[in-house]
């Protein structure tokens, strides 16, 4: 089975053996099926790539992570201000809390708080955790995630620190996508060797004489 | 008849036996199925319908109806069509009828006894794989393995060089079936719990209908349509497509069934991405059998086996829409938990693969029993029965799965959603009933065509004689 790179696009099969494949295929009866051998229409290529562009698209933002402790750190020391306190007093906790996301409208981290939105209940849960946490030396929150009322250790674990601690935060273009671009790539390699070393697209069987269509030629001729 | 074959000789057994055993074991399993749905979906409507007999309650019907229909009518029917068209695309015959009918057997015994078994409340209360463990190996000893021994040893023996695409999917499948039911129990032979559990669970769930349902019931569509219609299949390069890609994006996306739960995020965003590629097969599937299609649309409306077939493969187009998007994190915390999902099985298993199983067992059995269809107008009631029925199911099971999910995310009292989707309740029981009756018109059917049905001369298919007297 020697194999020719010289038109990769067109075909990988050396002349002869497609010649043995154009013969098999036009004169063997499988059960009385005949199969022809058109190219994927261009269409559905496009529809295909379009599915894969939307299958990182519609992901990418990992929408519903988990949220890290980091993002909550602004809104605790809010909590403990006189002007979110008298309208805590005032006017209760939905006012009081709705003041907060407006007072960080503009924190860097206000995707993600958006994302996970908080009651002043949930805050008053948090506060306790995330403050022991800060007291650690040389701690990053974000290494931390909110699980329903627990604040914990991220179950990422990744390279060390120079301080000897874990990295607990995955990168944003490594959450799974990295296999996911594997996987695509031996995909579309495996399944291109394997049509490419099928006699080329433009090539069409007339199949058997049993064949109703007498070897005319239906779809694409 | 069956026990003089059992113990006779291979080659003294007619050809066709253990396909047109399997194929009336399907329709029964899918009359008692079905059923079993309808009775299940009665007591949903009317809550005071049945009540004060455990054996009865919900909760216990609930997982012998599904797997009534999963392991009995649907696997069933795949064991039909692989015993009737593996060994006509070998151009051979089937490698042991004995075999064939030893497993039709067997599994008719060993699902019965499973399914009595989960009615008394023993079960392994893992979805899908609701089955306690010592049966679960019988499932593989009895039921998956003897079926992957006569399609693989049909496929080695047969007469021919190449092998059809309709095979290869076959002979995968089968393959995988063996993998996924003995590595998808390991959580009950070895007894792991907790997340390791719940992921296994979903692992065999995701994988039964991916790399079982999904391609067997394709394989199917391969073979009817170029069949019956006379074309070639449109591209057996978009086979090759269609084949790589269900093993490739159909075997990962599992942990996208627990977005919620506290997995690796790296595996979640991982099958998330590998679900909506479900989709690259999807659309080399849809496409290659509708252009198959091209100069024969004809038979779409007078050929039964057609309908049923084309129908599923229509289908294939908003299961797997839904399928690849309705996990996806942005959408999955809406839909989760309510009958959205109920809807969406029931676009899988009722709609896309049952009537392409439908047609095959139409199709195979009066070409193996050499007898046209006894009444060509009790198959048409039977499809539009069917199709109505599945319809009003699947619609009326989508709106309540949206009341469900608003009740959910705004935190409407439980009781409230309960009322509001009362109506859509009753519309899936009727939807479910008429289903239950269109399976009822068709073992009618079938049984009259084994008993009284016109005899096909040789040489000629049963679809060309669908409308000589």
């Amino acid at each position: 089975m020697p194999w020719v790179f010289n038109e990769p696009l067109v075909t990988l099969t050396h002349a002869e053996t497609g010649e043995r494949s154009k013969a098999l295929w036009e004169a063997e009866d499988l059960g009385g099926m005949t199969e022809d051998n058109n190219r994927l229409p261009v269409p559905v290529v496009i529809l295909v790539a379009l599915t894969i562009a939307t299958a990182f698209l519609t992901t990418i933002p990992l929408w519903g992570q988990r949220p890290t402790a980091a993002i909550y750190v602004d809104y605790i020391k809010a909590m403990d201000t006189p002007e979110i306190q008298s309208i805590q007093e005032a006017q209760g906790d939905d006012a009081a809390m709705k003041r907060i996301v407006e007072i960080n409208k503009d924190n860097p981290l206000k995707a993600q708080q958006g994302r996970h939105p908080v009651s002043m209940d949930d805050l008053r849960v948090l506060k306790p955790q995330i403050e022991e946490i800060m007291k650690l030396p040389a701690v990053d929150l974000k290494d931390y995630t909110v699980v329903g009322p627990v604040v914990k250790i991220a179950n990422f674990e990744g390279n060390f620190r120079a301080n000897g601690k874990r990295e607990r935060q995955q990168p944003w273009w490594d959450k799974g996508f990295t296999i996911d671009l594997f996987y695509l790539t031996m995909f579309f390699v495996g399944v291109t060797i394997t049509v490419k070393r099928l006699p080329a697209y433009h090539w069409q069987p007339r199949h058997h004489e049993a064949d109703p269509r007498h070897g005319e030629r239906r779809h694409n001729a | 008849m069956i026990l003089k074959y059992l113990f006779g000789k291979n080659e003294a057994i007619p050809v066709g036996s253990a396909a047109i055993f399997f194929g009336f074991s399907s329709i029964m399993w899918f009359v008692i199925g079905t059923g079993l749905g309808s009775f299940n979906a009665a007591k949903l409507a009317f809550p005071d319908f049945v009540t004060g007999t455990e054996m009865f309650a919900f909760g216990h019907m609930r997982q012998v109806h599904v797997l009534a229909v999963i392991f009995g009518w649907i696997s069933m029917a795949f064991a039909m069509a692989m015993m009737y068209i593996t060994p006509i695309l070998g151009n051979t015959r089937l490698w042991s009828e004995k075999l064939g009918l030893w497993n039709c057997m067997m599994w008719n015994i060993s699902l019965l006894l499973g399914l009595s078994l989960l009615w008394m409340g023993v079960t392994s209360g893992r979805e899908y794989s609701d089955f306690p463990w010592p049966l679960d190996l019988a499932v593989a000893a009895f039921i998956t393995i003897p079926l992957a021994v006569n399609v693989w040893m049909t496929i080695i023996k047969r007469r021919t060089q190449g092998i059809y695409t309709t095979n290869w999917f076959f002979a995968a499948a089968t393959f995988m079936l063996i993998i996924v039911f003995l590595v998808g129990n390991l959580p009950e032979y070895f007894h792991l719990t907790g997340l390791t559990e719940a992921y296994m669970t979903w692992w065999f769930a995701h994988n039964v209908l991916g790399l079982w349902i999904t391609p067997v019931a394709a394989a199917i569509a391969y073979y009817v349509i170029p069949k019956v219609t006379g074309n070639p299949l449109y591209s057996h390069r978009i086979g090759h497509l269609h084949f790589w890609s269900i093993v490739v994006f159909y075997s990962t996306p599992a942990a996208h069934h627990l977005m919620s739960a506290p997995l690796p995020e790296w595996l979640k965003s991982f099958a998330s991405v590998e679900g909506v590629l479900i989709l690259v097969p999807a659309i080399a599937f849809v496409s290659n059998i509708l252009l198959t299609m091209q100069g024969k649309w004809n038979m779409f409306v007078e050929n039964l086996e057609v309908r049923f077939t084309v129908v599923g493969v229509l289908l294939a187009i908003p299961l797997n829409m839904q399928g690849g998007f309705q996990q996806t994190r942005s959408i999955n915390w809406y839909i989760h938990g309510t009958g959205w999902m109920v809807a969406h099985a029931h676009l899988a298993l009722l709609g896309f693969s049952t009537f392409l199983e439908a047609a095959a067992v139409y199709l195979g059995l009066q070409t193996l029993m050499k007898r046209k269809l006894y009444s060509l107008t009790l198959g048409n009631l039977h499809f539009w029965l069917l199709l109505i029925g599945f319809s009003t199911y699947w619609i009326s099971m989508t709106i309540a799965g949206l009341i469900q999910g608003a009740g959910k995310i705004y935190e409407v009292p439980y009781i409230d959603v309960v009322i509001a989707e009362h109506p859509y309740m009753i519309a899936r029981w009727l939807g479910g009933t008429m289903v239950f009756s269109s399976t009822l018109i068709w073992l009618y059917n079938m049984w009259m065509t084994a008993r009284e049905g016109t005899v096909i001369p040789a040489g000629r298919m049963p679809h060309e004689l669908a409308y000589e007297r």
